[in-house]
């Protein structure tokens, strides 16, 4: 029981902090919720989803090897989505840079009312439903059922949080970012270009958001153009739990709140799972106010 | 122009004629105020920030009001007393909206706009609020509304303090999930307290208050109680801006160290005006419980708070008669794009992102708040 | 250039105004409610072609008392607030009367105003009891009750099926928990309630529920709630290892189950009125809606009904008057594509047959 519960929270953790990693970059560099964030992976679902009803239209060899397939989808919804993202910034944030701090998340939520029902409206209220791509057979070890979709898909968060993790602390762009969330001022006057740092953090985290979206899809089987509100807030809610701002801080933030709410599902009511969240995050936060492994910030009042 | 500033222009029109592309079978006459609109907020934007003159005239024009300010005021709540008269029941029911809505948003404007804490789940104050009422004259039959009314300010109050005592120490971003999540936990309560709420069904029945002699049970009557309620709690907030007390919420808002090496006890005044705020709300919550006889936990959900939210940010932060037109503007700017039903949302989505693009201090706008945004400007973030 | 544009804009405008101000009031206008936009937009769709439908076919054949009729659609949200607002809007407009909301907890505060202006409404898919209940006489509904709905449910699954334990699902919704209690009371000593458990609407992943409702090794498993998140429970139910069978309402009676579900949703129950493919007086509504807006969802029909029984019961009372056309509706003896109808004293339909239905390969069939 308790091991199945504890797969069943890793498997959407790892979902949950796919999402918050872009909202703690956003964070790092422009001390910015970013509040459209949800809706990026909604459409990186709804691009994933579109990438696979393309499927009868391509050439055979797709349609033999599916896991090339799957690739594919991966990378076509994430490259797109990672447009969305630079341009996202673009017209939303970037004309903004300076005003009042509140001016940007109103923007933000603007954006975010507007894709929510620009999806509805292109792409029709009713649930998408992902045809299955990988036949889901469950398994059962030590009394843990699981299916290799399951598996993959917790392998594949954990290749993209490592992915991330190397190009943050080991290439030249990682470390302008990471010189950009210390101290813009001075990342500028040492010659980063803060703009395109900028976008760039909003095109990774837009490309991890979409691949959550199209792994979601995948894994659930369905889609609507609601599913970023909740995900966006579950995710955010994890960011916060580990240290906005910190990178592993959403990783492990990601996995908690996922174990968190399904062992307090499992062993309490299913009722108050978002409850459960909540109250640890306040705990948190009571005790530790820069989140778990958050640094302390040097925020002023 | 500069190459950068027309490619921006050129994509956010790109981003218009997609919102509108879907129109022009439909309503394709709807399409030019669309366009009309958001070219005027663009010219103002950019004219006045050429222009000098148009600052000062601003200035010039805000001066004029503010030192005729009592007679205008007077004029003001005489229109919204004498509109009633020969409206009809949909509009009086969208003004009544309004009206709970600028007392929310006032309310908010307490957190938000004087000691600069940001509260992302407000709805939950006047979910408490609407909830005590709710609870106290139909579940128990305990008291009449008139009882209810300030118990469900208080019991929101309460909240507010068990809220703010341990968490108000939070620093910004921080402190707003604590009350995304506040905001949430009372609405899953609210949903699962069967016995007391009534969960998912809600709470059927709530009556109209009753003055003695007559009922408020026309809708005439009860646009003016929560209008006279209404202008009791902005002047009442007024007065509290006005006095020690928000001096000294400013100050803490624009430095809290400095405040608090002036001997202003930082965490007692956040706590002061959030459980103030959360006053208020509750009273606007019984308000709203009375007006639809009937509250279930649909009518709290995030959306509303981020509504509120943007009423305040829209009027200008931290200006009082801002919200009031925010909330006027919020309220029955949908009810007029109720034409295009599908696109309203999309179109209101929209005109936030440009509003806040183009007139980023808000409609009416707040001085202290916009020199601490050319502070902002000049450096780090 | 601009200065062009901008006066081309002012033109348009101006015409704009005044095509409104010309606008010929020698009309009947009936309003249909339910939410056209929000997550739930799906439903409101399938209302609004219903009721479309049979405005058509009315105003082919000449409109009501001499005057064309004018659909009005409003949108609530499905959100309490602006169920009010738009009744409110209705009454202003001078409509003869109301289809909808979808919604209980939309129709109920709705019907509120609806009864204080005298207007008669008629819902097509709100089962909670309280609509009814509140002893408003212009409110009435073509759909069946939850409290009905529950106990075939129970007595369905205590006699066919045999079940000991239960397990009860329900998505924290007025429907879905309404249902959801009503079913537990249909049950009564009958089987023991193993577990009783709400889930939150719109999440996808419901495996700590479900693994939970698996440990407690029940016979069958009822949920109260809506496809969307009925598809998921069974997927994920039989994915943790789970083998009971699923009972369900009127809220999983959709294709649409099957696809989110898959194979996993075979052997699944529903509760819902009797197959209207075998209704012969539905042959004709299927056709022509399926010609128009393609495959009916479950309420169209209902809607289709309501809006036919409102028309015809303004000919009836042969003006608009709010209390003649509640006197008519409350005498009607109507002929539907559902089959015949006919409305008690508190407003609901007379005989209400609900019928147990089965996903068998993939299709809903009637189980005899």
């Amino acid at each position: 029981m308790f091991l199945q519960h504890l797969l069943n929270g890793i498997t959407i953790g790892g979902g949950y902090a796919l999402i918050a990693l872009g909202y703690t970059l956003v964070y790092g560099v422009l001390k910015l919720i970013n509040f459209a964030h949800g809706e990026i992976y909604m459409i990186g679902a709804y691009l994933g989803f579109i990438c696979v009803s393309l499927l009868p239209a391509l050439p055979p060899f797709f349609q033999t090897h599916t896991l090339v397939f799957v690739c594919l989808i991966f990378l076509v919804a994430a490259g797109l989505c990672s447009i969305y993202g630079f341009y996202l910034e673009k017209i939303c944030y970037r004309p903004l840079r300076g005003a009042p701090k509140l001016t940007p998340l109103i923007s933000a939520l603007g954006a975010s009312i507007f894709f929510q029902n620009l999806v509805m409206i292109t792409m029709g209220a009713k649930d998408k439903i992902f045809p299955q791509l990988i036949t889901q057979q469950t398994m059962t070890f030590a009394g843990v059922s699981f299916t290799w979709l399951q598996l993959t898909m917790i392998g594949l968060s954990l290749v993209l949080m490592l992915g991330l993790y190397w190009f943050i602390n080991r290439t030249r762009l990682g470390t302008a970012i990471r010189a950009v969330s210390t101290d813009p001022f001075m990342a500028q006057l040492l010659g980063v270009n803060v703009d395109t740092v900028i976008s760039v953090t909003f095109m990774v985290g837009s490309f991890l958001a979409a691949c959550a979206g199209v792994m979601i899809g995948l894994y659930y089987g369905t889609i609507n153009f609601t599913i970023g509100y909740l995900g966006g807030m579950k995710a955010f809610t994890a960011a916060v739990l580990g240290g906005i701002g910190s990178v592993t801080g959403a990783m492990a933030g990601g996995l908690l709140l996922g174990i968190i709410e399904a062992l307090g599902a499992g062993y309490f009511s299913t009722e108050y799972k978002d409850v459960y969240a909540f109250f640890i995050l306040i705990a948190v936060l009571i005790f530790r106010p820069a989140g778990l492994l958050g640094r302390r910030l040097h925020e002023r009042a | 122009m500069s190459g950068r500033k027309l490619s921006a222009e050129l994509f956010f029109y790109l981003g218009l004629m997609l919102v509108c592309a879907p129109f022009l079978k439909l309503h394709t006459a709807w399409l030019p105020a669309v366009f009309l609109v958001v070219w005027g907020l663009k010219w103002f934007g950019d004219f006045s920030g050429r222009n000098e003159g148009i600052g000062r005239l601003r200035e010039k024009v805000v001066g004029f009001f503010r030192q005729r300010s009592t007679p205008l005021v007077l004029l003001l709540l005489a229109v919204a007393v004498v509109v009633p008269f020969g409206a009809s029941t949909y509009l009086l029911d969208v003004l009544t909206s309004a009206l709970l809505y600028a007392i929310l948003a006032s309310a908010l404007n307490i957190t938000v706009g004087f000691t600069g804490v940001l509260v992302l789940g407000f709805i939950g104050f006047y979910a408490i609020g609407a909830y005590t009422t709710g609870i106290l004259t139909t579940k128990f039959a305990l008291c009449g509304f008139w009882l209810a009314l300030p118990a469900s300010g208080v019991v929101a109050l309460l909240f507010g303090l068990l809220l703010g005592i341990p968490t108000l120490r939070l620093k910004g971003d921080y402190l707003a999930i604590v009350t995304l999540g506040f905001g949430e936990i009372v609405k899953i309560f609210c949903n699962n307290l069967d016995a007391l709420t009534g969960g998912p069904n809600g709470i059927l029945g709530i009556k109209r208050p009753s003055l003695g002699f007559a009922t408020l049970d026309s809708p005439q009557a009860f646009y003016w109680f929560c209008l006279a309620v209404l202008a009791m709690v902005v002047l009442i907030i007024a007065r509290i801006a006005d006095s020690r007390y928000g001096r000294a919420w400013i100050a803490v808002r624009e430095n809290e160290m400095a405040a608090g090496a002036l001997g202003i006890d930082v965490f007692k005044k956040h706590l002061l005006s959030f459980s103030l705020s959360a006053f208020f709300g509750g009273i606007a919550g019984a308000l709203f419980a009375a007006k639809q006889g009937f509250i279930s936990p649909d009518s709290f959900t995030f959306y509303e708070s981020v509504l509120v939210l943007c009423m305040v940010v829209l009027g200008g932060i931290g200006n009082l008669a801002g919200s009031l037109v925010g909330a006027g503007l919020l309220i029955v700017l949908p009810e007029f794009l109720r034409e295009f039903a599908l696109y309203r949302m999309l179109i209101f989505g929209a005109l936030m992102v440009a509003f806040m693009i183009f007139r980023p201090h808000g409609l009416v706008g707040s001085r202290t708040i916009a020199l601490e945004a050319e502070d902002h400007a000049d450096g780090a973030p | 250039m601009r200065k062009w544009l901008v006066l081309f804009c002012l033109c348009m405008l101006a015409v704009a105004c005044t095509k409104k101000g010309t606008k010929e009031e020698n009309v009947i206008k009936i309003g249909a409610a339910g939410q056209l936009t929000g997550p739930e937009a799906v439903f409101g769709a399938d209302m609004l072609n219903g009721v479309k439908l049979a405005v058509e076919e009315w105003n082919a054949k000449g409109g009501v008392l001499g005057k064309k009729i004018e659909l009005v659609p409003g949108d609530d949200q499905a959100e309490p607030r602006q169920a009010v607002a738009v009744a409110n809007k209705f009454v202003t407009e001078g409509v003869a009367g109301v289809v909808g909301h979808f919604n209980s907890s939309c129709s109920i505060p709705a019907s509120d105003v609806y009864h204080k202006a005298g207007i008669p409404q008629i819902s097509h898919a709100s089962t909670n009891p309280q609509l009814t209940e509140q002893g408003f006489a212009n409110v009435f509904r073509v759909c069946g009750r939850d409290d009905q709905q529950g106990k075939v449910a129970a007595e369905f699954a205590l006699g066919r099926l045999k079940v000991k334990k239960v397990a009860i699902i329900h998505d924290k919704t007025t429907y879905g928990q309404g249902f959801a209690e009503e079913f537990q009371k249909g049950l009564g000593s009958g089987a023991q309630v193993v577990a009783f458990e709400g889930i939150t609407k719109g999440e996808k992943d419901y495996s700590p529920v479900v693994t939970k409702i698996k440990a407690t090794n029940p016979d069958a498993v009822f949920f109260g709630g809506i496809y969307t998140e009925g598809g998921l429970l069974i997927k994920q139910y039989k994915a943790v290892g789970g083998t009971a069978p699923f009972i369900g309402g009127d809220g999983i009676m959709s294709e649409e189950l099957v696809k989110i579900g898959g194979p996993a949703t075979d052997g699944t129950y529903a509760t819902f009125g009797p197959d209207t493919k075998e209704i012969a007086s539905a042959k004709n509504f299927n056709e022509a809606y399926r010609k128009k807006y393609g495959e009916p969802g479950v309420y169209s029909i209902y809607a289709y009904d309501a809006a036919n029984i409102l028309l015809q019961s303004i000919q009836k009372a042969g003006s608009i008057e709010g209390a003649k056309v509640v006197e008519a509706i409350r005498a009607i003896d109507y002929n539907g594509a559902l089959g015949h109808i006919q409305f008690n004293q508190k407003g609901d339909v007379k005989d209400s047959p609900y019928v147990v239905w089965k996903v068998e390969g993939g299709k809903f069939k009637q189980l005899k």
